[in-house]
């Protein structure tokens, strides 16, 4: 008996290491565990000031606000607000005076776990003058000062030190890169043209990418965030699938069929390239191997295939077909065996992303009174929830890579503009306000 | 046992997770296809074609991972980072792991102004013809019958003007995904086609092409402006 259990021990032993080898070997997880989870404890963080040290008289302000802001929108932290626990938000200097310990000891005894300062100025640069800043950040649970960062870069770059500086926080306490130097590509209207822009994550810094004077729709970035892929109408009468470096506007043409060549995204690996093409007739799912160049037909069907959108492992694609009549999402193995349908609910379902955490797929539903909002789904169908409502057509949802947020473009306001909001429903926020139209948003990969 | 079990895939997901974070760059030398690689409408043509792989061209290896987060942690002595905007990987070696290169600056190019005249052209050929505009139901790609005649007309211009060549347009309200329009839009225009086919023409005087949801006659967010955008749109084309 006892050796009988002996055995089943070695055995299930053995079947831990083969799946500890699976693992290790796709180098990913299907689910990940993560800070997504309701019952996640949110950081209590307070930002005391960012002192102006000789800089213009914005400075300061402006990196205390944006930190700020980033900060609550990492969700891996709460933002403390310190003047109400009876903090007294003032230069606490370099951490080591008599006034920045009281400030602390009243940090902890008001459970702020975590208090950050800084301090910025003018530093003489080469051509113009230089800012620079300085954070630290004071841990109250080890009661000391764990560290710090100091940046230096032209005025225009004031933005980015502050985002830098959030990202290293969410790197501290989570080990993850965190999403405030993340981009967002996009579509904008330029005159009766269509062109792809990019711009922070948080809507500020948009730069144009193309000016075709056409239509270039629906970009996606590469993994390694160097490039977007997208439609382009090349003399407005056919369509290509166009690939341009950010770096240098430099443009390649991937697929040129004729008819439809739609919806390109990459594989999370970068060496696949998905997409839809019309050209053996109707709408079909395609997987071009980026380094020898096959292209394998996915789908089979009458209808129309179209949207893939890569798991984060790279082993299943969700698409849209309406072989049922109206559109739905379906889900298959990224080789087009093994399809099954995922929405079975309303009449119309599209645009599905797959988080990159993989644990939910975001789409467009048409509800009951015909308006079109975004879903989550989970890839086993059993979860279901629909989180935006009101009257504006919202479209093309797109996850942050920290998976917390979706950007989507929605006429909620009128004209068609980029929001983002938390994967829960909570917190929309509107991230464009210039030009008449703005679609297609498209989350960039952390850095 | 199941603990024991789910422990250790915990562990192992975290390492994992970790290994992701610390990012170790996978590959660094690009595949040299940049310099074969047809630059946008210079080589690579339009491969209708079925079946060959003309209609896939060069590109640049699009595998490289990127080279870590660029975040060096907090330091107690913490020495100066330069901050520059940059995009994508950043170059091995690069003093600051955002001091990537900039973004590219779109260029102004001839293209927008030709695309312009071309579509002035295009309009005034189409005006001139006074081909009519098919109009479809929501969600749908059907032709009724009112619609019919007015094809009937279109085609009858067509035949007295045997050198004409005709793109279809297919278009749709905004409503619904920029994606799925898409593929509505050319549903719209093979319908049209198809329909002028039977009616004499010749397949080869006519192309079709979607244009979804992105190039609307109306702009209103109302069911009479909706109407107008559901169209199927004979444009003659002009010049090749």
């Amino acid at each position: 008996m006892n050796r009988r259990i002996v055995m089943s021990l070695v055995l299930c032993g053995l079947c831990l290491l083969a799946a500890a080898a699976g693992i290790l070997d796709s180098g990913a997880a299907d689910v990940f565990l993560e800070a997504t989870r309701p019952d996640f404890q949110k950081i209590p963080l307070g930002v005391v000031s960012i002192e102006n040290n000789g800089g213009p008289d914005w400075l300061g302000g402006r990196l205390e606000e944006v930190l700020k802001k980033d900060v609550k929108r990492s969700l891996v932290f709460e933002l403390m607000d310190l003047p109400s626990l009876g903090i007294k938000v003032r230069d606490v200097g370099n951490g080591l005076g008599n006034g920045s310990k009281a400030v602390f000891k009243q940090a902890a005894e008001n459970g702020v776990s975590v208090l950050v300062w800084g301090k910025a100025g003018l530093k003489k640069g080469e051509k113009e003058d230089d800012v620079n800043m300085e954070g630290f950040v004071y841990d109250s649970g080890s009661d000391e000062i764990v560290g710090g960062k100091r940046y230096a870069g032209s005025p225009s770059v004031v933005r980015l030190m502050a985002h830098r500086f959030a990202d290293e926080l969410v790197f501290r306490y989570t080990g993850e890169p965190g999403i405030a130097r993340t981009k967002i590509a996009y579509v904008s209207a330029h005159g009766a043209a269509r062109e792809l822009f990019v711009m922070d994550y948080d809507g500020y810094d948009a730069r144009q990418l193309t000016a075709d004077g056409f239509l270039n729709l629906m970009p996606r970035w590469s993994p390694d965030r160097r490039f977007l892929v997208f439609t382009a109408y090349r003399d407005r009468n056919t369509q290509d699938i166009d690939m341009i470096e950010l770096a240098t506007g430099k443009r390649w043409t991937l697929v040129s069929y004729g008819g439809l060549n739609i919806t390109p995204a990459l594989s999370p690996d970068g060496n696949f390239l998905a997409f839809a093409s019309s050209h053996e007739g109707n709408s079909e799912l395609y997987r071009l191997d980026t380094r020898t160049k096959a292209v394998q037909r996915l789908t089979t069907n009458p209808a129309g295939d179209l949207s893939p959108s890569w798991s984060p492992t790279g082993r299943e694609l969700a698409f849209v077909s309406d072989r049922g009549g109206g559109p739905q999402v379906f889900l298959m193995s990224s080789d087009g065996s093994n399809v099954r349908r995922l929405t079975f609910e309303g009449d119309y379902n599209a645009a599905p992303a797959w988080s990159p955490r993989g644990n939910w797929i975001a789409y467009v539903c048409r509800t009951p009174r015909k308006e079109y909002k975004l879903c989550v789904i989970s890839p086993d169908g059993q979860k279901r929830m629909q989180l935006t409502t009101g009257g504006g057509i919202d479209d093309s949802p797109s996850w942050s890579p920290d998976g917390r947020h979706l950007a989507f473009s929605s006429t909620a306001d009128g004209k068609s503009h980029i929001y983002m909001i938390d994967a829960d429903g909570k917190d929309l926020e509107r991230l464009t306000f210039e030009g008449s139209h703005n679609s297609a948003p498209s989350w960039s990969p952390a850095s | 046992m199941g603990t024991t079990y789910s422990g250790i895939a915990m562990a192992l997901v975290a390492s994992v997770a970790l290994l992701g974070v610390s990012g170790c760059s996978k590959k660094s030398v690009q595949s040299g296809g940049d310099t074969q690689s047809s630059q946008h409408g210079s080589t690579a043509k339009s491969g209708s074609t079925e079946g060959s792989k003309t209609g896939v061209g060069n590109f640049p290896d699009t595998s490289m991972q990127s080279g870590g987060s660029g975040l060096r942690g907090l330091d107690k002595n913490p020495s100066e980072e330069h901050v520059a905007s940059g995009f994508g990987a950043s170059p091995a070696g690069a003093s600051a792991g955002m001091g990537g290169s900039l973004l590219a600056k779109a260029d102004p190019s001839d293209a927008a102004s030709r695309q312009l005249d071309e579509m002035r052209a295009e309009q005034a050929a189409s005006a001139s013809a006074g081909l009519r505009d098919v109009y479809f139901g929501y969600d749908s790609w059907t032709i009724s019958e009112d619609q019919r005649q007015a094809l009937t007309r279109d085609a009858d211009w067509m035949k007295t003007n045997p050198a004409a060549m005709v793109k279809v347009e297919g278009h749709c309200d905004e409503r619904g995904t920029t994606a799925y329009n898409l593929v509505l839009g050319e549903k719209r225009a093979k319908a049209v086609r198809n329909f002028l086919v039977e009616l004499g023409i010749s397949a080869n005087r006519l192309s079709v092409v979607s244009y979804g949801k992105e190039r609307p006659s109306c702009e209103e967010h109302a069911e009479s402006c909706y109407q107008q955008n559901r169209r199927g749109h004979l444009a003659v084309k002009s010049g090749k």
